[in-house]
């Protein structure tokens, strides 16, 4: 029997923008989300484009859209494992892991306090701990935490069998869905930067990427908003950018990764906001500010404590005593090729579709770097990251054209 | 505007680079990378970035007189870094081969040494001479009895003359090349801005010195370069020692006859066949297995290289291969004379000749030339202290 249903794999910005475009004309949404709460990467940031809006700005509303229309049900803590059948019929098998918390947005803030270990947080990107019993963030939606079970101790589950929110038999659970078309919203990761080996393979306590800047930054992050350096805690006086971490590199991802640029520019701001004395330099092969980006590049160019020196930094090493980082670049304006010294250097790491390297439940075709490159015959509808690399304004123009495919896929039935 | 440079692109010559082993060159961004992976880079305009965007844009004119093809030491640490497999350490190698065609006269051995189709005309000249000798000294039949080369080819009225000629020639053309390629070193080298302590510019024989006695004597540059460069360090170390120690065994011999015409006393010391037990026998085949050691390991390199990070061209096969007939041979000859089979021993010392006469007659248009070049080079560079970025406390900059 065929479905006019909607499936949407990831909870994204673009996943959550498709969902809410093919439930607002009336179809049925279901969001399959692998973490415990929606947002994605967005809701790592500090401030995104267009409008560098904190991420509780733009998410809020489509948590609102979310909560107030019947037709998007969503699902955290689950995997799309398999599925079968053809376009207009789909027949969905999603797993779902326990979350071990009962529904309701109840404040557990106390009960997580008084478990002893700290777990290293994900979400943190490694710069920070979270206990067990977790939310990301403040605002994380579904309001509810979540509950790491194999991180307790057993003194822990003690303290938590108390708690009648706290369901500590939860189980995994597995449900089929019908749908009749799907949207690949899986979005993207940022590139395993233990891989850039010449860039110091993240083993240089100094040496960030810019996913990481992104938490330094944020209010809600690790150190409340200060950016400073994570071997001692010091406001760096000096920051470097490097492009092209990755990117544009057939040894790592052979394309632009398109939003680094603008991200570099944009965190060289925060810089130059927290610290008046700060100097900015930002290594580049070409600064791509795509459209109306480029007067923002501008403006953040004009700043004469913000450099940008064309050449790309091929060799970074860790001066030992200061925990400063030392960059090795060719200039190839002035062909003077020197050591430069930083306080603390951003790795501008490109971004990697999720899904790479994985074998997905759907027969969709793939290119060699993991964007997916069709399957709209199929029903099946790439969104935002997952096919090309995108920002954020992008990304939902794009969730926006996969929901219309995928509407007009099913109501043609 | 007021000091507009007008760009003239020679086209011909960015097909010959890429005809010369750097086909890669057009993919190159310009990202640096390059410059920065290269440990023997100097930090004022360092190399291969700026070859890139020469040999690209066709600018023929820059690279006369670019001292760096010579400083590089090709260990692909750049081709394996750089993210478009633009393969700079095979352009620099293309620039060079370039340079082995042009750089002296008469540039017809340089445009036959260029290419695989002269291939036969080069084999002909020392074949049809070598072969003209036999006729004449046994007409064209095998000597009887002990097995002794110079029954076929007379040391004092063949061969000493022949090879006399040809390493005048070769010596005469060294001096041509090397004094055009120093010339032009001074137009083009950057002056290097001294920061620190203050210098004093070594003198030529300080330079000489430290090129050959602390770079080439011990191949340390081999080593200071970024990649594992053990096989081709190895393989080019043995190969050099064992051509020394062959010079040297050519050398006592040359010495000895010659010199033994007039202080008689010498002379046995180098004659011919010499006794197995004989010291400079014993050295001219540890000399010979030396060389071929060598030639394993560097013709295995080559076999083995991932052809997206680098290739071999004509100039690399070309050499291996003369240098593989020329040790084949002399090894052959010297086999089959001690087995006592003259049908095998007089062609294969025929052919030995052929592969010598082609070693050394063409030797500054081919490969070998760096031998002579990259010296030069060194030296210059070493006097104009133009040499690798590196790292220093005083030479940090502070953001």
């Amino acid at each position: 029997m065929s479905s006019n249903a909607i499936l949407v794999v990831g909870g994204g910005f673009s996943g959550i923008t498709a969902a809410l475009e093919a439930a607002e004309v009336g179809h049925e949404v279901y969001i399959v989300e692998k973490n415990p709460f929606l947002g994605g990467r967005v809701m790592q940031l500090n401030k995104y484009f267009p409008k560098l809006c904190p991420p509780s700005c733009g998410l809020e509303i489509q948590f609102q859209r979310i909560k107030n229309n019947k037709k998007v049900k969503f699902f955290t803590l689950a995997e799309v494992t398999k599925v079968t059948g053809k376009a207009g019929d789909y027949e969905v098998t999603v797993k779902i892991k326990p979350r071990f918390v009962e529904p309701g947005s109840v404040d557990l803030s106390d009960t997580a306090k008084k478990l002893s270990k700290d777990v290293k947080s994900d979400f943190e990107l490694g710069l920070g701990d979270r206990k067990a019993l977790y939310m990301d963030v403040p605002f994380a939606f579904p309001n509810r935490y979540v509950l790491d079970k194999e991180r307790c101790t057993k003194e822990d589950l003690e303290v938590l069998s108390g708690s009648d929110v706290i369901n500590l038999d939860d189980a995994p659970k597995e449900i089929v869905l019908k749908v009749g078309s799907i949207v690949y919203a899986t979005g993207w990761k940022p590139y395993d930067v233990t891989r850039l080996t010449n860039l110091g393979a993240g083993e240089i306590a100094n040496c960030v990427t810019n996913m990481q800047l992104e938490r330094l930054a944020s209010p809600n992050g690790p150190t409340c908003g200060n950016i400073v350096r994570p071997s001692d805690g010091k406001a760096p006086r000096s920051v470097a950018f490097v492009q092209c971490a990755g990117s544009r590199d057939e040894n790592h991802l052979n394309y632009c990764s398109y939003i680094c640029c603008m991200a570099s520019l944009k965190q060289a701001a925060y810089v130059r906001e927290a610290f008046p004395d700060a100097r900015v330099t930002i290594y580049y092969i070409d600064l791509r500010t795509p459209g109306r980006y480029d007067n923002f590049a501008k403006r953040i160019l004009n700043d004469d404590r913000i450099n940008a020196v064309k050449g790309k930094v091929a060799a970074v090493a860790e001066d030992a005593g200061s925990g400063d980082v030392i960059l090795t670049v060719e200039d190839a304006v002035t062909g003077i090729k020197s050591d430069n010294r930083f306080e603390l250097v951003v790795l501008a790491t490109g971004m990697q579709p999720s899904i790479a390297g994985e074998r997905l439940p759907v027969d969709v075709p793939v290119d060699e770097m993991g964007f997916i490159v069709g399957g709209e015959e199929k029903g099946i509808f790439a969104a935002g990251c997952a096919a090309t690399p995108l920002d954020v304004m992008k990304s939902a123009q794009s969730a926006t054209g996969a929901a219309m495919k995928a509407i007009a896929s099913v109501r043609g039935r | 505007m007021a000091n507009e440079q007008r760009i003239k692109p020679d086209l011909q010559f960015v097909k010959d680079v890429q005809a010369a082993g750097g086909e890669a060159v057009k993919k190159c961004y310009q990202c640096a990378t390059c410059s920065v992976a290269c440990p023997l880079a100097p930090p004022e305009t360092p190399f291969p970035r700026k070859e890139m965007v020469w040999a690209q844009w066709g600018l023929k004119d820059r690279f006369e007189g670019d001292i760096d093809i010579w400083l590089c030491h090709n260990c692909q640490t750049c081709s394996d870094l750089c993210p478009r497999g633009a393969r700079p350490g095979d352009l620099i190698s293309a620039i060079r081969n370039i340079t082995y065609r042009d750089l002296v006269t008469p540039s017809i051995i340089g445009d036959w040494m260029s290419s695989p189709k002269h291939l036969p005309k080069l084999i002909a000249i020392p074949a049809v001479l070598f072969l003209l000798i036999w006729l004449i000294t046994t007409g064209f039949k095998l000597p009887q009895g002990e097995i002794v080369f110079s029954k076929l080819y007379p040391g004092d009225y063949t061969i000493d003359p022949i090879f006399i000629l040809v390493a005048s020639f070769v010596a005469f053309t060294f001096f041509k090349g090397v004094t055009k390629l120093w010339k032009s070193f001074g137009k083009s080298t950057p002056s290097t801005l001294q920061i620190g302590g203050k210098t004093k510019k070594p003198t030529l024989i300080e330079s000489l010195k430290a090129v050959i006695v602390d770079e080439i004597g011990t191949h340390s540059k081999f080593n200071d370069c970024g990649n594992d460069n053990t096989e081709r360090y190895k393989g080019h170390l043995s190969l050099f020692y064992g051509f020394v120690a062959l010079a040297i065994v050519t050398g006592v011999v040359a010495v000895s006859h010659w010199g033994g015409k007039i202080i008689t006393f010498i002379a046995p010391l180098g004659h011919t066949p010499m006794p197995l037990w004989s010291p400079v026998k014993l050295l001219a085949n540890v000399g010979a297995v030396a060389l071929i050691y060598g030639l394993t390991m560097l013709t295995r390199r080559r076999i083995n290289v991932d052809p997206a990070k680098s290739t071999s061209s004509y100039y690399d096969w070309y050499l291996l291969g003369v240098i593989w007939a020329v040790g084949l041979t002399g090894l052959g000859a010297e086999i089959f004379r001690l087995a006592g089979v003259p049908s095998l021993a007089y062609p294969t010392y025929y052919l030995h000749l052929i592969s010598v006469f082609m070693l050394f007659a063409y030797l500054p248009w081919s490969k070998l030339g760096h031998l002579v070049y990259r010296t030069t080079a060194l030296v210059y560079a070493h006097q104009a202290g133009r040499l690798p970025l590196k790292r220093e406390e005083e030479k940090t900059f502070l953001v």
